[in-house]
This record gives C-alpha cells, structure tokens and sequence, in this order.
C-alpha cells in the first residue's frame, strides 16, 4: 500500500462526492446549495491539483488538467456567489443560483473524469 | 514543459498545500463564529468577508476588524489564524527561498540557459574542450577574431573563471565531462553552425576520445587536438582527425630551422606571429655542441628532428634509464656546475633547459650562464606564469608550450591558407627560401608584413570572377603588381585549386574562378589583389587598358562628349 496513493485518492474521490453533494438538490432553489459544501468542493478541489503539481506522467498530467478545469469552475461559481450577495443582499436570486449550480455541474464532470482516469489506472496496475 | 518548471512544482507542492489548508481553515471558522452587528444583533461572516479577511491577514497587511468590530470569540479565533497563517507563510517563502539555493535547481537552471544559448547561435562556432592555458589563450585568439565560442571543462573552478576575463565574446560555458558523447552533443557539436572541435585538455587519452566521438557523430565538423605523445598522435591521425598539434615536434623543428634555415624560420615567424604575444627568436642559433638537460617529451623530441650536421648533441638526464636515453648521457639534473661541466658546458654554444620543472630549468640556465657567458639559452616554460622569471634571467628563447599550440589552432582556423602555407614551405630549397626572404625584405622595408587571402566567387571578388567569365584572362603577376599601383605590390605565396596547394605560384599561372590564392604584403599598404577584387573599372583600367577616369572627370568628359555630339 502506497501512502502517497492513497491521499490521492482519497482527495480526489472526497472532491467528487462534495462537488456532487452541493449539486444535487433542487437546480435554482438556494435552500438545496449550502455555501458550506461549495468552500468544501473548491479547497479539496485545490488539494487535489497541488498533489499533483510536477507529476511527469501522463496519467499525473491529465488528471492535472481536469482538476485545474474543476478548479476553474468552482472559483468561478464562488466568485458568482461573491458577486450576488453583494450589497448586503442576504439569500440568492434564482437566476445567480442556477449559474452557480451550472458552473459547479461542470466541475461535477471534470472531477467524474479524474475519478475514471483513476480506476483506468488502477486497473492497469493490477495486470 | 521544462525540467525547472517541473522542479519547481514538485518541491511548492507541500508547502502549497499547506497554505491553501491554513486559509481554509481560518475562512471556515470565521464564517462559522458568530458575531454582532452594530445594531446588537447576531452576525455571520460571509465567506466573501472571511475570504477577504484572511486574505489580508495572512500577508500581514491587516486592514483591520470588517465590516464591524469583532466579538471577543472572533478575536480569539483571528488570534490562532495569525500565528498558524504566518508560520506557514514563513515555511512556504523559506521553501522557495531554499529551492533557488538548491545546487541540482541551479543546475537545471543552467542546463536550460545553456541550450538556449546553444540554439541561438547563428553564426560558425567552435567548441573548446579543456580550458587550461592553452584553451584560455585559443579562446581569447577566437573571442578577438569574434568568433563564438563553447567552452567545456570538467573543473568547476575553471569555467566559472571565465566570467571573470575581459572578452569581446563571452564563451557559452558546460561544466561537464568532456569524454562522454552526450555532453559534445549537449555543446552543439551536431548543430549546422558547428564549425569544428579544439581539443586541448591536459590529457591526451582524453583528447583522444574527444576526436573519436567527434568524428563518429558528425563527420563534417574540423577537429583539432593536442597531442604530446607520439602514439597517441599517430592513432588521432589513422581516424581522420584534421589537425594534430605536438608542442614538442612544433618547437623541435623551429630549433631545426633556426640552425640550417634561418631566412625559412624568419618567413613563417613572420606569418606565424601576425596575432600573437609568442616571442621568436630573429637570430640564427649557432651550430656546435649543445647541452641539453632533461631527456623527456621536448629532449626526445630534439634528440630526433634535429639534423645533425655540424651539432654535437650532449644529452644531460637524472634518470637515463627510465627516460630510455642515448648512450653518453651525462647522468645528473643539469642544475649543478659539475654536471653541467661534465657535459662540456665550457665550450658549448647552446644550452636547453627542457625539463618539465620551471624551477630546475630557471637553475640549468642561470648556471649555463654563469659558466659560460657566451652561451645561447633556450627554456622550456611548463607554467606560463613563470613566463615573466624566463624573461628575467634572459633566457635568449623561450619556448611556451601554451602559447604555441594556441597559436597553431588559431592559424588553422582562421588562416588556413597560412598554415598549408607553413606545412609545405619546408621543401622549398634554401636558395629559394632566402630570394623569398629577401623579396619580401624588399617589400616591406624589412619589417613584419601581413598576408591577404583572395578568394575567388562571387561573394568576394565579383569583379574579377566577372572578369574571367567573359572569357578574359588574368595571370597571377597582373593581380600582384603593376607599374602604375607601385605601392599595391604584394607577393603571391600560395594557390589553392582544386584543393591542390601550389607553393609560391608563377606568376604567368592564370587564374580560375574558385582558386585561393595567399599574399604577402606590407603592413598598411594597399594590396593590389585586394583592391582589382570588387573594382571591375579598375580592373577594365589596368588589365584591358581601356582608359578611364575619376568619376568627376569621367562627368565631365561624358558632358563634354555629349555636347560635342550635340553642336
């Protein structure tokens, strides 16, 4: 058992799993998106892209790549987020709600695809 | 992506892991402490204040308590961020601060500027390899003529030496082992500018391995090697390696010269020496018995190539047996009187300190000296820092290894011409050697002249390869003199077609374009070659006789013409 590994995938599948669990919920209803779980997504989202800073392989550079994509879109939905409760506005409009949910469904995807290209590269190890 | 890049990431990651975990850490639990607003009534953080909060906490800048005070909770909680935020801080800048130190990032780094500098280089480079004496003095020669330049030596405080000299060109240095393969493919030795590979480190075996791998890996480039051993030199050669120098063989034939041919001498001194701080000797070495102390390299060297007619050759050795030396050496280091008595020191007329210690051979001369005043010195320098202690004891000729092979290099590379020139100029008979000589006394006012290359295509002599393709002839005389540029005289000394050398060319020979051929002229003088080259009314002036005029007279003759032509 590799440790190094296993933080790895623990980080990347725990990204995942609150990327999913801030989006699941209702698409323009603020009550279904705590702002809790989206801080959650974009800091192991974060952990999970410096982890593989300076990873030569081709496996580490794609999985780089789709991490930084992740990245990118939970910043953004948090900076929507900034952005609408500007003003002392307290809870959200439908509209900002759904960019949010949007953007953070495209995470959602990004880190699908890092989680797959784990369990493809697991499997090539087992052989 | 490059390594450094790679490097960089791999060593941030750690300490920006943990950055990124502290802020999360302070921004989750602002946004969870509850505070009060001004109003009295309970307050959260947003996660756009906290963020901010943090932000400007954790670089120390710290705007203050936003946007309303804090409740004691908080404060408490800011407190623990602090401490944990710049403590990270801290080990993250230590972190890259220790990576710009780090030896195997700096060398990434060099090896990266290195390529670069490499890719760059447009313009015919060579490739240096040891940088001793000798590769500093061949460097400096190239760096003058503003040639590029790639230096490799495996000794750190060598290369790292070369940032601290006064160059027009700074070389692109590689400190790196010399004999493997990748390192001359890493100084660009397959690059289309590499012009060739000087191979001058300490040790032959090495130079050697040098020449192999540069002709196995690219068979066009020029390699150039030192070589101080005659077996070594002589497996250089069975490769194909282009110029093979010994120092010894070189000095040992001049002192051949200097005694049996002395105008001979004088001429390739001449054109040897245009650049160079070498010191010949002007004066013819007188023949009798000569002396020399120590039986190594340069004494064999000797022992072999001098002709011995007239020249008694007494051979003074500390260890005659070892050294393998002839019989009737005289056994002793040459540094005491009595040694030096035995071998006759008394009525000698030459003495050679030409062991490989300056210290000894300082003390053969002085005490040469001291026997015998009339006798002529000649000292072998091994370090050229003692050059000066040579000068001092007056010493008649000196002989710096260093500086002689540098000097060869430097006339292979950018004279060649001179250098076939030397090569083949031994088999001019002496009756012929001395008309040379005193033709261009006669030249030059018996001072040092230059030499001139003509090279006939289209780039550098348009006027005269026009010339020649409209069927017209030109000898080598009509280039070299003529009645009317008196002062433009020059003397041809070699033609080169066909990569045929033909030594001191008649001067009813005709030209054809792509010759070569090598003057000799006076220093600041015009060159008659030179200037017919790219002159075609010159040429049509003094070679087809037309006649022509300035171009303000031609003008005026030409408005003169025409108005005639119109009344």
């Amino acid at each position: 058992m590799n440790s190094e590994k296993v933080l790895f995938a623990f980080f990347i599948i725990l990204a995942l799993s609150l990327n999913f669990g801030f989006f699941v919920g209702h698409f323009a209803d603020p009550e279904h998106h705590h702002p809790y779980e989206l801080f959650g997504a974009i800091i192991v989202s974060l952990i999970c892209t410096f982890l593989k800073f300076g990873d030569r392989t081709s496996f580490g550079s794609t999985v780089l790549a789709a991490s930084l994509v992740a990245d990118l879109q939970l910043i953004a939905a948090a900076i929507v987020w900034g952005i609408a409760g500007i003003n002392g506005v307290e809870t959200l409009g439908n509209s900002a709600t759904a960019s949010i949910v949007s953007l953070a469904g495209g995470a959602l995807v990004a880190n699908l695809l890092s989680v797959i290209l784990l369990i493809i590269e697991t499997s090539q190890l087992r052989k | 992506m490059s390594d450094v890049f790679f490097l960089v990431l791999r060593r941030l990651r750690a300490p920006l892991i943990l950055l990124i975990t502290v802020f999360a850490v302070a921004t989750l639990g602002l946004t969870l402490i509850p505070g009060v607003d001004p109003n009295g009534e309970p307050w959260r953080m947003s996660f756009f204040h906290a963020f901010y909060f943090v932000s400007f906490m954790g670089s120390t800048i710290g705007f203050g308590e936003i946007p309303y005070a804090f409740t004691d909770a908080q404060r408490a909680w800011v407190l623990v961020c602090i401490y944990i935020s710049v403590v990270s801080w801290l080990y993250a800048i230590g972190n890259i601060i220790r990576l710009l130190q780090d030896p195997t990032f700096q060398q990434a780094i060099a090896e990266r500027s290195f390529q670069r500098n490499i890719g760059r280089l447009e313009v015919p480079f060579y490739i240096i390899c040891g940088y001793g004496e000798t590769g500093m003095l061949i460097n400096r020669g190239l760096s003058e003529m503003g040639i590029p330049t790639v230096v490799i030596d495996y000794n750190a405080d060598q290369t790292s030496s070369i940032e601290l000299e006064d160059l027009s060109f700074t070389p692109i240095v590689l400190t790196a082992d010399t004999t493997e393969p990748n390192n001359l493919l890493a100084a660009g030795l397959n690059h289309s500018n590499c012009n060739g590979v000087i191979a001058v480190t300490e040790n032959d075996h090495t130079n050697l391995q040098i020449a192999v791998a540069c002709k196995l890996l690219n068979t066009r480039v020029q390699v150039i090697c030192r070589s101080e051993i005659q077996d070594e030199a002589e497996n250089m050669a069975s490769f194909g390696t282009d110029t093979i120098i010994n120092p010894y063989l070189t000095f040992a034939a001049r002192l051949n010269l200097l005694v049996h041919n002395p105008s001979l001498h004088r001429i390739q001194n001449w054109f040897i020496n245009q650049q160079s701080a070498e010191y010949l000797t002007e004066r013819a070495l007188p023949k009798g018995r000569w002396v020399v102390c120590g039986y190594g390299r340069l004494g064999k060297a000797i022992q072999t190539h001098l002709r011995k007619d007239g020249i008694e050759l007494v051979i003074v050795e500390a260890e005659p047996e070892a050294r393998g030396a002839p019989e009737g050496t005289i056994v002793g280091r040459g540094t005491e009187a009595k040694t030096l008595h035995e071998a006759g020191i008394m009525d000698a007329t030459v003495v050679v300190a030409a062991t490989d210690d300056d210290a000894n051979n300082l003390s053969i001369l002085i005490t040469a000296q001291q026997i015998n005043s009339n006798i002529y010195t000649i000292g072998r320098v091994n370090k050229e820092a003692n050059q000066s202690l040579f000068v001092q004891a007056k010493c008649d000729y000196i002989m710096r290894r260093s500086q002689l092979v540098a000097n060869e290099v430097l006339t292979t590379i950018s004279r060649p011409l001179v250098s076939k020139f030397i090569k083949y100029s031994s088999s001019l008979s002496d009756e012929d050697t001395n008309i040379l000589h005193d033709d261009i006394c006669e030249l030059t006012g018996n001072r040092d002249p230059i030499t001139w290359r003509l090279v006939l295509d289209e780039q550098e002599s348009p006027a005269i390869v026009r010339h020649l393709a409209n069927g017209r002839t030109l000898t080598i005389s009509q280039v070299s003199h003529n009645d009317l540029l008196e002062n433009a005289k020059c003397i041809p000394l070699l033609l080169l077609r066909g990569g045929v050398s033909h030594l001191l060319p008649a001067g009813k020979i005709e030209l054809q374009i792509g010759d070569e051929v090598l003057f000799c002229l006076k220093r600041y003088a015009h060159n008659m070659a030179q200037r017919l080259a790219d002159n075609t009314e010159l040429i049509d002036s003094l070679i087809n006789k037309n006649p022509h005029h300035i171009p303000l007279f031609r003008w005026l003759s030409r408005r003169k013409k025409q108005q005639q032509e119109l009344s």
